[in-house]
């Protein structure tokens, strides 16, 4: 019996999902024309998928073909902007020679270019190699035994993604396993139609990311069968096989998808926080989300929502971010050397993207913590027209009943409560045409996409104590808010592209503690546009405007408030006079930016510059942030990456109201920023990226300032001034194992940070000592030194692995060094008398350090998938060994011993999540 | 208002960690060599005017009375040196710049109530100048809180050395309505809603806690006016704070009344527990009242207290 050979082959699913900073290392020759925002809510979209054009046929391997040895060879193929492939590697080597028989075949292969947002770009796909053995051919049939005609069935149906009811496109359907019989292809909906023989169809169906799917039908002569496959995924969450790469215009861009927002133990699945994972970035105190970037304070490095600043990042209390993880497509953290585009940030930049909503079918999610609840549903609506939308509010306020003390004389009640939404609304993908190509084609060659978008935040806190035996009746009532609405209309031609962002909001803010109140509004209103054009294939510009108008008002009622009103005496604080102000201010900050992009052999020059002029009250101020990014693409996989310029952050607009609650004077807070680095890819999945930086901050806002005497009399304390300086220099390191297909069960990273970052003032302390930089007082006459957030070392090891069966393991790993202290010195008491305090005596500033901080965080994953929903759920726990960490030392009342306090203990947090 | 947020939830982070740590050595439990209060009587000096005249200073430069409480249960009436200095910086908290300080009184004493006259007020330091003149020259806010001259007293017992700094205050009418601060007086303390006379021990038995409040001082606490930064009078009205201390165990809370910046005013009730463990023993407590503006004045109490 003679073997039959054959290699059959077949195109997996091209399910292309957004580009990984380990694939970064844009090959320029191929990149696209200058994207006109290359940021996370300019996600890339391919619009075109590659077809297979020139197939090649392998060699079957001889001692398995003698063996009788049958395999299927999984590649993923990286496909230059051209077609041709680039690259072949096999994700789970198949020995026996067939993965270097695929290989060789593969690379032969030709693909019609692919497309992304609409021009030819280097895509990577996943790719099946079947080598099968055919049954032996029977023997030819007489004349007598031909069929007059071929008879038929047909089998319809649709491909649904178990769990989740997600459409298989691109799958195979066939019946059997005869090389030669017919095969379906499904539709972008799932859908397949295959002709075939009557009779009984053993129905094999091949979709990359899934199991082989096998069952049987018994088809009819001339008749339709009907059905629905349920594919059951391949390994863990992470489905992401096919990838984009989207073009880097900055030297260090770090982006985390959704999976692993969600997924990163010890964070609480809050995207935000696992910023903090990554390097560049200090350990925040407690479990606080503060972003502390290569040196700058908190509070110096922006957060925006698709190109949206965010006004309030964190629920109550340094609760959860607003940022809730369902919505997010992923999130990019520029911690320096940003392009020209941003601004108003003098550390560091995070830009969430926004999901769009799914073009297949209903989609959602259901999850339940320990502290709140929120779904995300998504949905086509029309043809071209999606919608997602997402919300969640807390139930802390009814839980917190059942364990707040209850005493007799006494009553203490806490309500604390908060929900976010977010909604995004897409339109214009192809609107009526088949194909991306017909609806450039009506369009005359242009292609035009948008979307609108709310997001918005609303927290609330109330707290009353009264009673006679309480130490005193006490309310507080604060409410803060705000709701923003954008919209993105994003228009390319040829070479040209237009990204015009407006969006308006507002922002709340009521704050009642006894006889003090405030009622606070704010206005925003604020555009962005941006314009891409390529010129040349060497050289492309980029340009546009950034806008944004605010008005605030705040109605104010305080007990006149001592340094304010009056010179404050030690000790025991007076009643005041009821003060009731009025205070309106309007500010505008705008910028104006252009770029160029200059391909030089293996270099690109990047020179930039953004022009920023504001307006707050009388105060008027110019910046101008000349910038510039230079890489070296030494090799295919290496680059060579530097970059230096000044970047600028206005003053909040309640900053510039009139003396003494604000200081009309202020101007830019102002940073220089330097990095040099090289990105190294080892692997398709293995990236390493080492960066060293050097930044310097200064004219940074301050509070207080000095004291100002006014020309009638009278001396006022200024609450703010431009004093603040900072230094901050370092190495970061980064290293990354992404998952390189379903069955890839490891992923993770490495992140290594040795930074030293100074902080402080230019000139003397202020009366009264103030606050030091962004943070506490000094202790002494020390006006410049270590920040109080200096680590020397902050080491963060993050890994996942998929154990199988819907169970996946999570670990991060946090060493830090400790943040520097100033030791107490104690020889004799110094009371103050009037003040009923005790000062300390210190020794010099910043002296010592609190010991090192080590954590372990755990969570563990099990999901079940059921026919049409996956209920999923988690452990996440903190600090599993239960290290005592030192967070802050704090003296005894005289002074005299240090105490150390202690962070968070272990903490098990449960979760439970749904989806379909 | 971001970074003002952030501050905001470390700051609160912070407190609600030390919450979690409970120090041995408490405020409210005297144990040692301690000054527990200061005050000067008048608590301060109005000139009639703000001119610069002779007659001015020579209404500043007044004899008040200094006095001091110092408690040393663990010294069993060993000498106390003390010395008293006033000076010109208020940052000089020890008055180490001899340029700028005037010695007032120095001397041996034991635990209890020191007391003596000075004349702060007509002090010359170097160059045969004013002390009043150089806190003026020193202070960054021009006369417009007073002129506050540090009375740094400092006491020495065995090993055990205690700086204690008081603000003396010095006014002129710089607004309409200025009046002469008002000695701040506790009327009466109660245990357990019992009056708690002075002159005899009270008996008290058993664990407790035992409640302690003030008789209610809002009658007598002050409205007064002071110039503001910008020379208008703000109108005030005093929160009297009472810090408590005991000889034996400690108070729920060290220190009462007081306003927060929204007004909300503490009540002066505390708990009393002895300590676990102790014996039955004589148990002396004392109730330090400060007006917020530099006036002070103290009582103490007598109990005996059985398991």
């Amino acid at each position: 019996m003679s073997p039959n050979l054959n290699a059959r082959c077949a195109l997996a699913a091209a399910s292309l999902l957004l580009g990984s900073p380990a694939l970064a290392q844009a090959p320029q020759d191929g990149a696209p024309p200058a994207e006109a925002a290359p940021s996370a809510q300019a996600q890339p979209v391919i619009t075109k998928p590659p077809e297979l054009l020139q197939q090649v046929e392998a060699a079957y391997p001889p001692e398995a073909l003698a063996e009788g040895v049958t395999a299927s060879v999984r590649l993923i193929i990286t496909i230059g902007a051209d077609g041709a492939v680039t690259d072949v590697l096999p994700t789970e080597p198949a020995g026996h020679g067939f993965d270097e028989a695929a290989i060789a075949a593969v690379r032969q292969f030709r693909f019609s270019p692919a497309e992304v947002d609409g021009v030819p770009a280097p895509v990577q796909v996943e790719y099946v190699y079947h080598f099968t053995l055919n049954a032996p051919q029977p023997e030819a049939p007489g004349p007598e035994q031909q069929a007059p005609a071929a008879r038929k069935a047909t089998l319809k149906g649709q491909l649904i993604s178990r769990g989740s009811r997600s459409r298989v496109a691109g799958a195979t359907v066939r019946c059997g396993d005869d090389p030669e019989a017919p095969e379906a292809l499904s539709d972008e909906e799932g859908r397949f139609s295959l002709e075939v023989s009557p009779g009984e169809c053993a129905v094999r169906v091949v979709a990359s990311g899934y199991q082989l799917y096998q069952t049987k039908e018994l088809l009819q002569e001339d008749e339709t069968t009907e059905v629905n496959f349920y594919l059951a995924p391949k390994g863990g969450a992470l489905e992401t096989v096919v990838r984009s790469e989207r073009p880097k215009k900055e030297v260090v861009r770090r982006t985390i998808t959704r999976q692993e927002a969600q997924r990163t133990p010890g964070t609480f699945g809050d995207p935000i926080r696992v910023i903090q994972t990554l390097p560049g970035v200090a350990r925040a105190p407690f479990i606080s989300g503060q972003l502390i970037v290569r040196g700058s304070n908190p509070g110096q490095t922006a957060t925006m929502m698709d190109g949206v600043g965010i006004p309030l990042l964190f629920h109550l209390l340094g609760g959860p971010s607003v940022v809730n993880a369902e919505f997010i497509d992923q999130l990019d953290f520029f911690p320096g050397g940003y392009a020209s585009q941003y601004g108003r940030a003098v550390g560091g930049i995070v830009e969430v993207g926004t999901r769009k909503g799914a073009a297949d079918t209903l989609h959602g999610s259901v999850k339940v913590d320990l502290l709140d609840a929120g779904f995300f549903l998504e949905a086509p609506v029309t043809d071209g027209v999606s919608v997602a939308a997402a919300a969640r509010r807390s139930y802390i306020d009814t839980l917190l009943p059942a364990v707040l003390p209850k005493n007799e004389g006494s009553t203490l009640s806490v309500v604390p409560k908060y929900w976010d939404y977010q909604l995004r609304v897409d339109f214009g993908a192809k609107r009526g045409a088949n194909t991306e190509e017909e609806a450039r084609a009506r369009a005359g060659g242009a292609r035009s996409t948008g979307y609108v978008m709310a997001f918005g935040s609303d927290d609330q806190l109330r707290l009353v104590s009264s009673g006679p035996e309480t130490e005193r009746d006490l309310t507080v009532d604060t409410h803060t808010l705000f709701h923003r609405i954008k919209g993105d209309w994003t228009y390319s031609k040829g070479n040209f592209t237009s990204v015009f962002t407006p969006y308006v909001g507002y922002d709340g803010t009521s704050f009642k503690f006894g006889s003090a109140k405030q009622d606070g509004s704010s206005y925003t209103v604020g555009a962005r546009e941006v314009l891409g054009l390529e010129l040349s294939p060497t050289f492309s510009v980029r340009t546009g405007l950034d806008l944004v108008f605010e008005h605030q008002t705040f109605d104010v009622e305080f007990p006149a408030p001592e340094n304010f009103e009056y010179v404050a005496f030690p000790g025991a604080e007076s009643v005041g006079e009821l003060l009731v102000e009025h205070i309106g201010l309007g500010s505008f900050d705008g910028a104006l930016f252009v770029e160029a992009e200059l391909k030089a052999g293996k270099f690109v020059f990047t020179p930039g510059l953004r022009a920023n002029y504001q307006r707050a009250g009388d105060a008027r101020n110019v910046a101008l942030d000349p910038r510039l990014w230079v890489a070296f693409n030494a090799t295919e996989r290496t680059q060579l990456k530097g970059s230096l310029g000044l970047y600028s952050q206005p003053g909040e607009t309640f900053r510039f109201i009139p003396l003494p609650y604000g200081n009309p004077e202020l101007s830019y807070q102002r940073a220089f920023q330097s990095s040099l680095g090289v990105e190294h890819r080892l692997t398709d999945v293995f990236n390493v990226d080492v960066t060293g930086f050097f930044n310097r901050r200064f004219s940074n806002i301050v509070a207080p300032g000095q004291l100002l005497s006014l020309p009638g009399g009278g001396v006022f304390q200024v609450p703010y001034s431009n004093d603040g300086i900072g230094r901050a220099l370092g190495l970061e390191v980064m290293v990354k194992k992404q998952r390189a297909s379903a069955t890839d069960k490891w992923s993770g990273w490495l992140s290594y940070t040795f930074s030293q970052s100074l902080d402080g003032r230019a000139g003397p302390l202020p009366e009264g000592r103030g606050g030091f930089g962004g943070f506490g007082p000094t202790g002494d006459d020390t006006a410049y030194g270590l920040s109080p957030f200096d680590q020397t070392h902050i080491l963060t090891l993050v890994s996942s692995y998929v154990l199988g069966n819907g169970w996946e393991l999570g670990g991060r790993f946090r060493y830090t060094t400790g943040r520097p202290t100033t030791p107490l010195n104690h020889t004799y008491d110094l009371y103050q008398v009037d003040r009923n305090r005790f000062s300390g005596v210190y020794g010099p500033y910043a002296s010592a350090r609190m010991s090192g901080f080590h954590q372990l965080d755990v969570r563990v994953d099990k999901s079940w998938q059921f026919q049409s929903w996956t209920l999923g759920l988690y452990l996440d726990v903190q600090n599993i060994y239960n290290a005592e960490n030192t967070e802050f030392t704090f003296n005894d009342y005289r002074q005299r011993r240090e105490y150390e306090v202690p962070g968070i203990p272990i903490l098990p947090v449960v979760g439970v999540k749904g989806s379909f | 208002m971001k970074a003002l947020l952030n501050t905001g939830i470390l700051l609160m982070w912070g407190l609600a960690a030390i919450a979690c740590v409970d120090p041995e050595d408490k405020p409210s439990n005297v144990h040692d060599l301690r000054v527990l209060g200061v005050s000067t009587e008048q608590p301060e000096l109005i000139a009639s005017t703000c001119e610069q005249t002779p007659e001015a200073f020579d209404e500043l430069a007044e004899e008040v009375t200094y006095r001091a409480l110092l408690v040393d249960p663990a010294g069993e009436g060993r000498p106390i040196q003390y010395t008293l200095w006033a000076c010109a910086d208020q940052a000089d908290s020890t008055c180490a710049t001899e340029a700028d300080r005037v010695l007032l009184a120095e001397g041996t004493t034991t635990a209890g109530e020191l007391t003596f006259p000075i004349r702060p007020g007509a002090a010359r330091v170097a160059g045969d100048k004013l002390l009043l003149e150089r806190v003026l020259e020193e202070d960054a806010y021009k006369g417009l809180g007073g002129i506050r001259m540090p009375l740094v007293l400092r006491v020495t017992a065995g090993d055990e050395e205690v700086y204690a700094q008081k603000l003396m205050v010095f006014w002129c009418p710089v607004v309409e309505g200025m009046t002469a601060n008002v000695q701040p007086v506790i009327p009466g303390l109660r245990v357990d809603d019992v009056p708690w006379p002075e002159e005899v021990p009270l008996e008290l038995s058993g664990p407790g806690p035992f409640v302690v409040t003030s008789e209610d001082v809002s009658d007598r606490e002050e409205s007064y006016v002071v110039p503001g930064l910008r020379l208008d009078a703000v109108h005030l009205k005093e929160a009297w704070e009472i810090a408590w201390y005991t000889t034996l165990g400690k108070f729920n809370l060290s220190e009462t009344g007081g306003a927060d910046f929204g007004g909300q005013q503490g009540r002066h009730r505390v708990e009393w527990e002895p300590a676990e463990g102790a014996a039955a023993q004589d148990v002396t407590f004392y109730a330090v009242v400060r007006d917020g503006r530099g006036g002070s004045s103290w009582v103490m109490r007598q109990a005996r207290w059985s398991p």
